[in-house]
């Protein structure tokens, strides 16, 4: 075989335009996958919200279709009802809320100061004590960390309204899709399984997307009650923000073991400056601790209202808030905790759809 | 009538729907006209190629097939994993209704002969039903019973004719 000059040329064409395109190829599909990165970056929390949305009107809509009222017409009609409601609770909400907010973010300062004094009293004990502490200044730290998180509240606020107006659009829109559509695209996605493992692949989805939306309805109304039990308890002594207060440790419950104790600092922090050690003081944190955790969440709402082997080992619940927060930030620490809960529904649905058919072999010997 | 106006205007007759073609399986002759229309919703149609396995002795079972079109044959394998063939079953014919239920693992392994289509009603689709619309569900429960009955009876006469006939046991009978 003689190689001649252009047998090389033709192969170093060759070459080029395989590298070329290859680079070609490489880079325009890292383009595509960040662009549709950066153009789905914004759906994350709208599509989340609608589907816990839908997880929670998926029963009101059930129960009008027994009366065989189409799908369509009864989520209609479910939100035909939650529009009225809105409506009538919403000229009052708004004003009531637009106005503990800005007392609250007229308050803030004088609660920093406060809580700052305190730390001053505290730090000046332990650095006698403890000389070896001497150079580290918890008080500024916290001083700093309070300046920053007022002046972000300063600057989000209108940003967030403006968020919160295209979730209105935008969360009610891909919930009315879900509930209507939400069976048939499960149907259609398991039946895409291969003949051979379509029994199995139906009978998991269902059992799994059961779990999970009860896992859903159950979190969310255990937040409503733990929330409403706060705002209740609180509203009996003279702090202010009972609300906001009692909003907070609804939304921070749906955070296991942490969430309480993040839930609990603004209410325990605003007793300390407004009304010093005295009874009332004693009172919201029996109310925190003992009235709203022990007696109401883990004595009645949790053996109520969430599955046992929902339940994640603490490790896995610290990991799956520092992953979600690395993710999605504050709102990623909140999802974490449910979407890990929702993989280990997952797994265990499966472990047991094993077990329960795991029979003895049916060829081997019947007396053994 | 010229072509495209009878293309447009033709109606498929009651056999040629799936719904028309349901009424006329034993588990579903309670239904009424009206809840035909959900059970087609409800079902799944599968296609089979010739030889593939529908399901195998031992497999996790959670409800019927009722064959559409072609032909399936039941088998057992035994310890040398030689097949059985207990079997055939063709269009309107249905199997494993005993797993639809309650949950169990496949007595037997079934495979299609030729291409089929064979349609399926599972377990976990009977029990949405059994929470959206009680009265569907009540109906289907009632053909499924009915039918297990009648096989049950079958299977206790046959019972009965073998333990009589088998050489020895006459005497012996309880």
């Amino acid at each position: 075989m003689n190689l001649n000059r252009s047998h090389f040329l033709l192969f170093y064409l060759a070459m080029t335009a395989a590298i070329a395109s290859g680079l070609a190829i490489f880079s325009s599909a890292s383009n595509i996958t960040l662009m549709l990165q950066s153009a789905a970056s914004g759906l994350f929390v709208p599509l989340l919200l609608a589907l816990v949305t839908a997880f929670l009107l998926d029963p009101l809509v059930g129960r009008l279709e027994k009366y065989y009222v189409g799908r369509s017409a009864a989520i209609v009609v479910v939100f035909l009802l939650l529009t009225v409601l809105l409506w009538l609770t919403g000229s009052w909400l708004i004003a009531y809320s637009q106005q503990m907010w800005d007392s609250l973010l007229n308050d803030f300062p004088r609660y920093t100061s406060g809580v700052i004094t305190y730390l001053q009293e505290l730090q000046a004990v332990w650095q006698r004590r403890l000389p070896l502490l001497a150079q580290y200044d918890l008080t500024e730290w916290v001083r700093g960390a309070a300046e920053r998180f007022f002046s972000f509240l300063l600057l989000a606020t209108p940003k967030s309204a403006l968020r919160l107006g295209s979730l209105m659009l935008l969360v009610p829109l891909f919930s009315f899709f879900f509930l209507r559509d939400g069976h048939t695209m499960r149907r259609k996605l398991v039946a895409l399984a291969p003949n051979r493992y379509f029994e199995m692949a139906h009978d998991l989805s269902y059992l799994i997307s059961c779990q999970t939306a009860q896992f859903v309805r159950g979190r969310i109304i255990e937040a409503a009650i733990v929330g409403l039990v706060v705002m209740v308890g609180l509203s009996f002594t003279d702090i202010r923000y009972a609300p906001l207060l009692g909003l907070f440790a609804g939304v921070t419950n749906l955070i296991p073991y942490i969430g309480p104790l993040i839930g609990m600092v603004p209410g325990i922090l605003i007793a300390l400056v407004d009304l010093g050690l005295g009874g009332q003081f004693w009172w919201i944190v029996i109310l925190y601790f003992l009235i709203a955790q022990v007696l109401v969440d883990n004595f009645i709402l949790i053996p109520v209202l969430i599955s046992r082997f929902a339940n994640l080992h603490p490790v896995l619940v610290i990991l799956a808030i520092v992953m979600g927060g690395k993710l999605y930030g504050v709102l990623g620490m909140i999802i974490g905790v449910p979407i890990a809960s929702a993989c280990k529904i997952a797994f265990v649905e499966v472990r047991h759809y094993r077990r329960a058919f795991a029979l003895p072999e049916t060829g081997s010997d019947p007396s053994s | 009538m010229p072509q495209p106006w009878s293309r447009i205007f033709r109606h498929k007759s009651e056999e040629e729907t799936l719904g028309g073609f349901l009424a006329k399986v034993p588990i579903f002759s309670s239904l009424k006209n009206r809840d035909l229309a959900y059970l087609e919703k409800l079902v799944h149609v599968r296609t089979y190629h010739p030889q593939e396995i529908v399901y195998e002795q031992g497999d996790p079972g959670s409800g019927l097939y009722i064959i559409r079109s072609g032909r399936v044959s039941l088998f057992t394998r035994d310890a040398q994993d030689r097949k059985e063939e207990l079997i055939l079953l063709g269009p309107g014919d249905f199997f494993g209704e005993t797993t639809l239920a309650a949950p169990a693992a496949r007595m037997v392994s079934a495979s299609a002969l030729e291409n089929c289509e064979l349609i399926g009603l599972f377990r976990s689709d009977l029990l949405a039903t059994a929470d959206k619309h009680p009265e569907i569900a009540n109906r289907i429960l009632l053909g499924l019973t009915m039918v297990v009955s009648e096989r049950l009876q079958a299977a206790t006469l046959e019972l009965r004719r073998l333990h009589f006939e088998s050489p020895g046991s006459a005497g012996d009978g309880a």
